[in-house]
């Protein structure tokens, strides 16, 4: 008898649980129906979506004003603007991305080489598919490719920027340091030394931020390997040629080494980050540093207009120097909003040309493909005629297979500065990641 | 006498005076049903071992994180102990994890019988010294690593001293980056474990040492003899905690080094995060942390076997 009721006790425990259990499921559907069709309409969609960017100097203001006008030209939108530090950028968004909690908007890189690029996520299915038509005839053809996957467009083009030196030329001048875009690497060297003895330092480094160490070599290497050959990463793809073996890039990486050890960065450069450069540019310690041009226009406005910096090409280290430029930097969304016709529509809007003229405002970068030098703000008036006469390589790591070959690139540089690591080394362990996903 | 029948008792029903004399019979207080854990279990299975174990699955795959993946058996693992790059932040863990047990415990353990009785003002300063240990170790490493920048308040106060010898780029060194990762650890920390040998000094009856000093034991024989076996449970919690706290360390290490210079103070944490989100080696990196889990696992039991109590 206690047996038979402790066999009924089991049973209906048993069944409480299959029944909350199949309680749970059925609210699971239920919420999962409701989804599904409340996204039928744009009206039903939540009209509040989140738009995520970087941050590296503590003025970028032209995303949130373009969220602004996108509001007033639509009523009841709440574009929430979500800042995030510019050093962990990548990896935060990417995370995110993975780990299904991706913002709906979303600054990231176009192509397949960095951590934050498009490709990859756009291969997964976790970016929007934006399939207005206009949106392809606002890119050129040569760039249209690095946007798109499959034919599908995934992501708005900010336009293009020069990578090179941003420099402070009027505080460079006043201490007797003289940069022009004709400069050659000697000149680099004479005005190390120039600036070190009034205590200042050329250049600025963030040495402990790959994309830093990176966009140094990177720039240096436009003139030492993709100037000779553009096609250089179509050859590395197939096998035709490696890091280790060419000698543009050994050059190039020689002479970061060498930049190093004529005092050319400032002091502690291989353990800085950012803010060494912010804090360094600001206090008039040291004249410029490796960026792109976008961040010339963001201090000039930071400043409100007191401080004007140019944008210099890398001298090359050997033959004709050329200038690196990059219309890399988008805006994706995920294809998991809630708002899916929102986002389209917004990132719509920031295509168009309204859109495009505040981001171009804000960001100072130009149309891509621009033969015009009307279009060039005063930032790029240095370099106008180097843009104009396409003496300019693109941004090669659009190109590379994954982000693993542009961090070993960053890491490297770091390496080589603080001794612990050979040229040689860092290119065979950029050879050795170069693998197709 | 029956035990319905006494009107000293109040009336109970047929079926609970049937469970009381099994319960009785058995010799044991009923105290509920083993069904009544079935919540408990279920979530605890769903949000640890079900989720662990597809975690596991994945270490025999090829995914990215993101899209479909291929099984690829042990491969992963293979490539763990082929890669030559997995050695430095192995050894970089087990260093930081000993130097962590090592010296949170010392200071921790001299912290608390320095503040065990004697000093009128300990109340102030245990909750001075437990301070840290509420702080966010992210937001704990940031400033930091303003304190360790080259241009940073350590190289000034050095500076100002006249130790400007001792100046260093103390991030960019291997050597000097992963101590100051440890020392952000252990300071962080200390106040934690001093906690956890307060509560065990609580436990040493003053009379006792006080019987050992009229005695003649000294200090160091007092201690040796009388309050470390007697803390001994304390010491195990302790230095069980801190290891594995060490092993997994992660925070500091991303917060004031990210890893470098070029990867110098990666811990197997940190490049399992690399691996697995940066270079999107999902299956990789959930390799490598079947093989964190085993090795804390590994670690524990032996520190665990070391610490135990023998008397």
């Amino acid at each position: 008898m206690t047996n038979t009721k402790g066999t009924r006790r089991r049973r209906w425990a048993a069944a409480a649980v299959v029944a909350l259990a199949g309680l749970t499921v059925t609210a699971c559907s239920s919420s999962t129906s409701g989804t599904s069709a409340s996204s039928g309409s744009a009206a039903s969609e939540p009209q509040t979506i989140t738009f995520t960017f970087n941050d590296a100097s503590g003025t970028e203001h032209y995303f949130q004003n373009a969220a602004t006008a996108y509001e007033k030209l639509h009523p009841g939108v709440t574009i929430t603007s979500e800042v995030l530090p510019a050093e962990s950028y990548a990896q935060a968004i990417a995370t995110r991305i993975e780990g299904g909690n991706a913002p709906d908007i979303f600054e990231a890189e176009s192509g397949s080489g960095q951590t934050d690029s498009i490709e990859p996520f756009a291969r997964a299915g976790d970016l929007l598919a934006l399939t207005d038509p206009v949106l392809k005839t606002e890119l050129s053809p040569a760039s249209l490719s690095q946007f798109e996957y499959n034919g599908t467009v995934y992501a708005v083009s900010l336009g293009s920027a020069v990578n090179g030196i941003v420099y402070n030329n009027a505080l460079a001048q006043a201490a007797g340091v003289n940069l022009t875009a004709s400069s050659t690497f000697s000149d680099v060297l004479s005005a190390c030394a120039t600036a070190k003895a009034k205590g200042k330092s050329l250049f600025g480094l963030a040495g402990s931020v790959p994309a830093n160490t990176g966009i140094l070599a990177l720039e240096v290497a436009t003139s030492t390997v993709y100037g000779p050959d553009p096609n250089w990463d179509t050859q590395r793809a197939a096998g035709k040629v490696t890091f280790a073996g060419t000698p543009g890039w050994t050059t190039a990486l020689n002479a970061i080494v060498q930049l190093y050890k004529a005092g050319c960065f400032q002091p502690g450069a291989p353990g800085a980050g950012f803010d060494a450069l912010t804090n360094g540019s600001a206090r008039g310690q040291l004249f410029g540093f490796f960026a792109p041009s976008g961040a010339a226009v963001d201090i000039d406005a930071a400043s409100g207009g007191h401080v004007h910096l140019i944008a210099l090409p890398f001298p090359s280290p050997s033959g004709t120097t050329y200038l690196s430029l990059s219309s890399d930097t988008s805006i994706a969304a995920s294809s998991h909003t809630k708002s899916p016709k929102l986002v389209a529509s917004f990132l719509e809007y920031l295509a168009s040309p309204a859109g495009q003229k505040i981001l171009a405002t804000g960001s100072g970068y130009f149309p891509v493909g621009t033969t015009d030098i009307s279009a060039l703000g005063p930032v790029y008036q240095p370099v106008a005629s180097m843009i104009t006469s396409q003496q300019t390589r693109n941004f090669p790591t659009i190109d590379w297979p994954n982000g693993k070959v542009y961090t070993d690139l960053g890491n490297g540089v770091e390496g080589l500065l603080t001794g612990q690591a050979t040229v040689q080394q860092v290119l065979q362990q950029m050879d050795s990641d170069w693998t197709t996903p | 006498m029956s035990v319905t029948s006494s009107p000293a008792r109040p009336a109970i029903g047929k079926r609970e005076t049937a469970t009381r004399g099994r319960a009785a019979r058995a010799g044991l207080v009923h105290y509920g049903y083993w069904w009544w854990t079935l919540p408990a279990l279920a979530l605890t299975g769903a949000v640890i071992y079900l989720s662990t174990a597809a975690g596991a699955f994945y270490a025999f795959t090829n995914w990215t994180g993101i899209g479909p993946f291929n099984i690829v058996g042990v491969s992963n693992f293979v490539k763990v102990f082929e890669t030559p790059e997995f050695l430095q932040p192995l050894v970089n863990t087990v260093l930081l994890a000993v130097g962590f047990v090592v010296f949170t415990n010392l200071i921790g353990l001299a912290f608390a019988l320095a503040l065990n009785r004697t000093l009128k003002t300990r109340y102030l300063l245990r909750t001075l010294i437990f301070m840290p240990v509420v702080l966010s170790p992210v937001a704990v490493s940031f400033i930091w690593k303003f304190i360790f920048s080259y241009d940073g308040p350590l190289n000034q106060i050095l500076g100002d001293i006249g130790l400007g010898s001792l100046r260093h780029d103390w991030l960019a060194v291997p050597h000097l980056a992963l101590g100051c990762v440890l020392v952000v650890m252990v300071w962080q920390s200390i106040g934690f474990v001093a906690v956890v040998y307060l509560a065990g000094l609580a436990t040493v009856p003053a009379e006792l040492e006080e019987a050992a000093a009229i005695d003649g034991a000294g200090l160091w024989r007092r201690f040796q003899k009388i309050t470390l076996p007697m803390i001994q449970p304390s010491l195990a919690i302790a230095t069980t905690l801190t290891l594995i706290q060490g092993l997994r360390v992660f925070d500091q290490v991303m917060a004031l080094t990210g890893g470098g210079p070029d990867n110098a103070t990666q811990t197997l944490a940190s490049e399992i995060y690399q691996q697995t989100f940066i270079f999107q080696e999902f299956g990789f990196g959930a390799a490598m942390a079947l093989i964190l889990t085993l090795f804390i696992l590994a670690f524990t039991i032996a520190q665990l076997a070391l610490t135990r109590d023998r008397t």
